[in-house]
């Protein structure tokens, strides 16, 4: 779905390479979390996959970024957003109208999608993102969560196959951050959709995401599922991951020989290694 | 004055208008406004864009938007009248000021005019999506959608920006600086080098806005790409009717 | 230090805040928690007089807010904000920490002084151009420009948010070195993490009204207050509360730490 070889980005004027040798491979259907420190690369990897870069912020570009098969270096950015729907941390800046149906239809008029076929997708956007009672309302008048599901909604609506976003969450407190990766998750299960998001959050990315990606200084530094990574926990610290304190305390365990099973990712896990832990 | 140019939701006979026609009908009461030079007509026009607003079911909104921009008014007819010098002498005033009849005439028709041009164009808004006036610009008169979706995003971008002003001058008052003057020019004084952060925050915001608007293929839309079909009827014909009819009567009295 | 008796406010379009009172003591490092919504941005902006309460009265130092100016208030109560780009406007970082000084302290030398002591503090570089540094360093400046003055009381409106691991570590280092030092805290915060590992006392607000104050160790165990306010306790205290039928030793664990030394000793305990 998303083939990733020897990518290098350096951003005209910028005296660094903001990716630096990125190889990566996303099937369909994965959820892939993307965690690093700022400055790390992580934005610039979502521009890779949406075409931003290299084609509305100019750069020297190396390597392939395949999405579909289509190399984005080739295609337009219109061509690369049918198969890549892309959400960005900027709330406000990232909304383009002030009623919600009229966010949800610039993207379906834009495309050309047939008349029959609009009010049919908009529907599905709004009930998808669990906005339908919001369709009329102006979204200034809307919660940070709520105006972040509209751009998830307005994403929804022109079907990608894959979907990534910057940070989503960023804006948001742990409640309407929930829910934003509860609606994430029913695309992936229930409609097939590729996510890749970008997240400081990190206990989010574990409950949420199969995999994760640990970006430093424009390389990954990890990659594989987060049980796996989080098992690397001295190294994270050192780049300047946080890691949740679940994990810390299964590492103390084992450490102390009272543990041996599992990187607990939530808390029912973790009741269980407590538990288990005990007698072993 | 939070909101003042946001869209109100409702399904009045006015809401459901052609967006063409409240075009139309509010550059038609902006232009009988000027066309008259009779005080009377100009106020019962601005008496009749308050009939609208209760029509339109935002009286309250309405009157709201008509105080102050009474008040708006009222402080430029203060400014004027000082300086009119042909006319009757009123009044003599300190420092060789005078006040004339014709000088209370004139400016008293300049703040009419102001209140009563300002009052169609903030309805329209208030009862028109931002998205509609876009769509008619585009479809009806052939403006290209670049210029039409600049406008619309324009609007959306004053209360963000004056929010973010806010936020700016609250967190420097935090810090110490006297923003909670009376003084008004001090506050101008402290205003400026504000601008900075502002511009920072704004250009920002409108990059991501501009690449928002590509990855959703602005740069693909045509004149026949809006869904909406704005249709025309009978109330729409009624309504410029009217329209013209004010018109040509505000230029004959 | 600081004292709300009985303060009230509305205002249309804000959150409400609807009878609360509390008092800070000085030294103290309080966190602020609540839903989105709950009143805790508007009880900031109280603390300054930023906002003036309808009823009752809001006191810093002695001083009623309602009758003083929030710019004179503003050399006892230092306001960081959580977006720190609406504080910077200068062209260097020198400038910008100097700014909040120029109000408060009227002797020159005693200004550069102490301005040198904040970027010695933080360890910043003065030449810099505020606007090209990374959110994390933009953050410290304008935390370095809020301390310049040495305010007795710190209030800060979520200043972890949008920062990475390593800078929240760094920002926070400095606040606790801050508190330590007598500088009293009143921080409002999302995460839990980071109010179980520098608060001492939490106020949990809920549609404008105060329905917890306590120490933080209870606080996140009041099952009942955390509900009500839609709050997460840290994972910690999370899991010591599904495990309580363990023993009191695992029930009470509030750290790693203490976790893996209830784990030790119920291990030690069992063998003969």
């Amino acid at each position: 779905m998303i083939k990733i070889e020897g990518l290098v980005f350096r951003y005209d004027g910028s005296p660094r390479d903001a990716l630096n040798d990125i190889s990566l491979d996303i099937e369909e259907g994965d959820f892939v979390g993307i965690i690093g420190p700022s400055g790390a690369g992580k934005s610039t990897l979502t521009y890779a996959l949406n075409g931003v870069v290299p084609h509305h912020y100019s750069g020297n570009f190396r390597g392939r970024v395949e999405i579909c098969g289509m190399d984005t270096a080739k295609a337009g950015p219109e061509a690369i957003s049918k198969y890549v729907g892309s959400v960005f941390q900027d709330i406000e800046g990232q909304i383009l109208s002030s009623v919600v149906e009229d966010e949800i239809l610039f993207g379906l008029e834009n495309f050309g999608i047939p008349r029959g076929e609009i009010e049919p997708r908009v529907e599905y956007a709004l009930k998808t993102a669990g906005i339908s009672e919001l369709r009329h309302r102006n979204i200034s008048s809307l919660s940070g969560g709520q105006k972040q599901k509209v751009a998830l909604a307005s994403i929804i609506a022109l079907r990608p196959k894959i979907m990534a976003l910057d940070e989503p969450t960023g804006e948001l407190d742990p409640q309407s951050s929930r829910r934003v990766f509860e609606t994430l998750k029913e695309l992936n299960e229930r409609h097939g959709l590729t996510i890749v998001v970008v997240e400081q959050k990190i206990m989010m990315l574990c409950e949420f995401a199969h995999r994760l990606v640990v970006m430093d200084e424009g390389r990954i530094a990890a990659e594989g599922p987060a049980r796996e990574v989080l098992r690397r926990g001295g190294m994270l610290e050192e780049i300047g991951v946080n890691i949740p304190r679940i994990a810390t305390l299964a590492r103390k365990l084992r450490g102390l020989g009272l543990y041996d099973g599992i990187t607990p990712l939530n808390l029912a896990e973790a009741e269980k290694m407590m538990r288990n832990g005990r007698q072993c | 004055m939070k909101g003042f140019l946001d869209y109100v939701d409702g399904n009045s006979v006015l809401h459901r208008l052609n967006p063409m026609t409240k075009l139309i009908i509010s550059f038609g009461l902006c232009a009988s406004c000027f066309l008259t030079q009779n005080h009377a007509v100009v106020a019962a026009i601005a008496l009749f864009d308050l009939c609208l607003g209760a029509l339109a079911g935002i009286s309250r909104r309405s009157a709201l938007i008509f105080i102050s921009l009474l008040k708006l008014s009222a402080a430029l007819f203060l400014l004027q009248v000082f300086f009119v010098r042909q006319g009757n002498i009123l009044l003599v005033l300190p420092f060789g000021l005078r006040v004339t009849d014709a000088g209370v005439s004139f400016s008293a028709l300049f703040a009419l005019r102001l209140a009563a041009v300002t009052m169609p164009l903030s309805l329209m808004l208030s009862i028109t999506r931002m998205s509609d006036i876009a769509n008619v610009l585009v479809r009806y008169l052939g403006i290209p959608y670049k210029y039409a979706f600049v406008l619309t995003t324009a609007m959306r971008f004053i209360p963000l920006f004056t929010e973010e002003m806010a936020g700016i001058m609250e967190a420097q008052t935090a810090r110490g600086v006297r923003f909670d003057t009376g003084n008004f020019f001090r506050k101008v004084r402290l205003l400026l080098p504000l601008c900075v952060p502002l511009l920072i925050s704004s250009v920002r915001r409108i990059e991501v806005s501009a690449i928002s608007a590509e990855l959703r293929g602005f740069n693909l839309r045509g004149r026949s790409s809006g869904y909406k079909r704005y249709s025309f009827g009978a109330n729409d014909a009624a309504a410029l009717f009217i329209c013209v009819m004010i018109i040509v009567a505000s230029a004959m009295i | 230090m600081l004292k709300f008796e009985d303060v009230y406010f509305a205002y249309a379009g804000g959150d409400t805040i609807t009878g609360v009172s509390f008092e800070i003591g000085r030294g103290e490092f309080v966190a602020l928690m609540g839903e989105n919504g709950a009143g805790k941005s508007t009880l900031c902006r109280l603390c300054n007089g930023l906002l003036k309460p309808s009823s009752g009265r809001v006191a810093v130092c002695g001083c009623d807010t309602a009758r003083t100016r929030t710019s004179a208030l503003a050399k006892y109560v230092g306001f960081l904000f959580q977006n720190p780009d609406r504080q910077l406007c200068k062209n260097t970082v020198r400038e910008e920490v100097e700014l909040g000084l120029e109000y408060a302290v009227a002797d020159k030398a005693e200004r550069v002084r102490r301005r040198d002591a904040m970027l010695e503090l933080f360890g910043l570089d003065g030449d810099r151009e505020p606007f090209g540094l990374s959110r994390g360093e933009r953050q410290k400046v304008a935390l370095a420009s809020v301390l310049a003055p040495e305010p007795d009381i710190l209030v800060l409106d979520e200043p972890t948010t949008g920062l990475d691991y390593r800078e929240c570590a760094a920002i926070m280092g400095v606040i606790s070195r801050l508190n330590s030092a007598g500088t009293t805290i009143l921080m409002v915060s999302h995460d839990m993490e980071v109010v179980s590992d520098f608060a001492s006392r939490a106020l949990v607000l809920n549609g404008g009204r105060l329905i917890g104050d306590g120490a933080v160790r209870e606080t996140m165990r009041a099952r009942r207050v955390m509900n009500e306010a839609s709050l997460l306790p840290a994972q910690i205290p999370s899991l010591a509360m599904r495990i309580a039928d363990l023993g009191a030793e695992y029930a009470g664990a509030f750290t790693v730490d203490e976790m893996v030394s209830a784990a030790a000793n119920a291990r030690g305990s069992a063998r003969p």
